[in-house]
């Protein structure tokens, strides 16, 4: 099934750009370009998601939402979000006209560094560090894009909608964890795992993780010799992995 | 304290296998779709199987609970049984004129199976189930059928849902999904979509995975057979999996009703493969105008094996023997449960009994009392129903109880 245009505006929202403060925690100089700043900047999707980057000296948060926002960018549909994330299109503030330049100049920067890290090239994967970041930060990504998908895209749905009530865990060894919680057939991305989660599915390591990201390796073959542990109650991981299967058509 | 096993040569094996077959094994009765947790706890590859028992690739024996997931209900190697089927396979197999054992096995399925004025035959599971809802469309001319949720009817894509890989929504866009036991909610559904449904498919009771087993509900089945009767919607039972364990005559008759078709497998000729679709009298013409075969479907030797392997059942009246094999080992299994302090739920038939450990509600515990089982030589599974067969002996059932009260102990860390 097709790809729709709304929950890719969710995606790029809630996956893409909430990835920024996971960005800042892990690039010092993505988080020079917001030090001693602080700017919200709200996005508003008519037909879709609504949410709120954050910037306080060189940290960001994100909510959904644009309460306290003091620059507010509106698209009139997801299409017109989803072209600003291909950089295709550049909206008018309808609010924080002060902000402007903070808008152009630091957030565009910001924005370019998290290309740079989420469609790294083959040469740049090459510096381990680089590489971890990279893959930390598609990790963060891929996490949103399942809730997501989940939540918003029929397919998804339709996997989420045999998901049971819990926390699954996705872990890349002791390196990150990132816990999807499941409440009424609805996903939620939560920073911290707790310590009883129902599912769980751990990568060996950063490289295995990276492969399986870029679709060069299967999760099923990879179970089948120990590089990726599932365990607890595994029909949630299933449905999972259906939802993971859309990731790549969304993302791609 | 038994010696834990090890699986040096499975795991050889499956980093071979995984050069030059997709994900290693595939399907059920792979690590993966297995739920080998941790997969260091199972082996991946037999050497060979006799009566109760399969023996691994590193030479570990194994007291076998999944028999195969079900095929083998007499017991691996079954005497009579491969006597028959070597009979035949001297005098041919796959022959250009089948061979009149199609007809002494038909007629004995028809003799055997409550329901059945006819017999149909394929090679797996999958080949009838399909059959039958194609039966339906057939006879009723309608498009959509009835599932209940946690349902398992193969691996078509009709049986799949929409989000697995290689599925369209075309395939499965007629398939209307219900609560098993809610009679009020399909009674809802087919008011809903009147004069639609060709049929409703549904296993005789809810074996699905992860979770315990549920037997229907008191006169559900009496009521979903006259709501069919009632909209003429063909009632397909799909007894591929508890077939022959709860009642020779069909799992149907077992729960006092009579489907209109009835898909067999697994059990029906202890290993040999054959399926069998049967089915009431005014669905036989509906069966001869589908183009429905198969190159190894009129196969001689599975029919020889299968005569042979109900003509044996009947003769033990071996569902009850299945059951009360079944309940001692669900005696013993709770006592050691109970002795060391776990909460082990048994649901399901005795003959096809499904395990949980329910002190947690992850399966993270139960998951590491399987595995210690398994790495004593018992082999559970921790998502799916288990099979008793005929050759599990008494000192079978004790050795497991022993094997299950150690690994509960080692989950415990004693």
């Amino acid at each position: 099934m097709n790809k729709d245009n709304r929950t890719l505006a969710f995606i790029n929202l809630y996956a893409i750009l909430g990835t920024v403060p996971k960005l800042l925690e892990l690039d010092a100089e993505a988080a020079a370009l917001c030090k001693g700043k602080k700017v919200s900047i709200g996005f508003k999707v008519k037909g879709g998601p609504s949410g709120t980057l954050a910037f306080n000296d060189g940290k960001c948060s994100f909510y959904s939402g644009l309460k306290g926002a003091q620059v507010v960018l509106p698209f009139s549909s997801p299409e017109k979000f989803n072209a600003l994330i291909d950089g295709e299109y550049t909206p008018i503030p309808s609010k924080g006209f002060t902000k402007i330049s903070f808008l152009l100049k630091s957030f565009t920067k910001i924005t370019d560094i998290l290309t740079k890290y989420l469609r790294a090239g083959k040469k740049d994967l090459e510096n381990e560090e680089f590489f971890t970041k990279s893959t930390l930060l598609m990790f963060n990504v891929i996490a949103g894009a399942i809730a997501q998908i989940a939540n918003e895209d029929r397919v998804g749905q339709a996997s989420a909608s045999y998901i049971e009530d819990g926390v699954i865990k996705m872990a890349i060894g002791n390196d990150a964890a990132i816990a999807l919680e499941a409440k009424g057939h609805k996903l939620t991305v939560l920073d911290r795992v707790p310590e009883d989660f129902r599912a769980y599915m751990v990568f060996d390591n950063m490289k295995l993780a990276r492969q399986l990201f870029d679709g060069e390796v299967n999760s099923v073959a990879e179970v089948g010799v120990g590089n990726i542990r599932i365990g607890g109650f595994i029909s949630m991981i299933d449905n999972v992995n259906r939802i993971l299967g859309r990731v790549a058509l969304y993302l791609a | 304290m038994r010696k834990l096993n090890e699986y040096n040569k499975s795991r050889e094996l499956f980093a071979r296998a995984s050069k030059v077959i997709p994900s290693g094994i595939y399907g059920h009765q792979g690590p993966a779709e297995g739920c080998y947790v941790p997969v260091e706890a199972f082996p991946l590859f037999s050497e060979r199987a006799e009566g109760s028992y399969f023996w691994d690739v590193d030479g570990n024996r194994f007291i076998d609970y999944m028999c195969a997931y079900g095929p083998n209900i007499l017991g691996y190697n079954d005497p009579d049984v491969d006597r028959a089927a070597a009979e035949q396979r001297k005098k041919g197999d796959c022959i250009t004129s089948p061979s009149y054992k199609m007809i002494e096995f038909a007629e004995l399925l028809v003799d055997t199976v409550a329901t059945a004025d006819w017999a149909f035959f394929a090679k797996n599971g999958n080949d009838v189930t399909t059959m039958a809802v194609m039966v339906s469309r057939a006879y009723t001319h309608r498009k959509k059928v009835v599932f209940f949720k946690g349902y398992y009817h193969g691996i078509s894509p009709w049986t799949q849902k929409i989000d697995y890989a290689g599925v369209i929504e075309e395939d499965v866009c007629n398939n209307i999904y219900t609560e098993w036991n809610d009679f009020e909610k399909l009674e809802q559904i087919f008011a809903d979509n009147k004069g639609q449904i060709a049929a409703v498919i549904a296993q005789p009771y809810m074996h699905g995975n992860f979770k315990d087993n549920e037997l229907p509900a008191k006169d559900f089945w009496a009521k979903v057979r006259k709501l069919c009767t009632d909209n003429d919607t063909v009632l397909i039972v799909d007894d591929v999996r508890a077939g022959f364990r709860l009642d020779l005559k069909g799992s149907d008759h077992y729960f006092g009703f009579e489907a209109d078709l009835i898909c067999f497998c697994k059990a029906l000729a202890n290993g040999y493969n054959v399926s069998a679709l049967c089915g009431k009298q005014f669905l036989k013409n509906s069966v001869s105008d589908l183009s429905y075969t198969g190159s190894y479907w009129l196969s001689a030797v599975p029919f020889a094996a299968g005569i042979a392997c109900i003509t044996k059942m009947r003769e033990l009246d071996l569902p009850k023997i299945l059951n009360e094999k079944g309940e001692k080992l669900k005696n013993g299994l709770l006592d050691a449960a109970k002795k060391n302090g776990f909460d082990l739920r048994i649901t399901g038939a005795p003959s096809l009994f499904y395990l949980r450990l329910a002190d947690d509600n992850s399966l993270i515990t139960h998951q590491r009392w399987i595995a210690e089982c398994v790495k004593r030589g018992v082999f559970f599974t921790s998502h799916h129903n288990h099979f008793i067969n005929y050759a599990l002996s008494d000192g079978d059932i004790a050795e497991t109880v022993a094997v299950a009260d150690e690994a509960f102990k080692a989950i415990k860390g004693l």
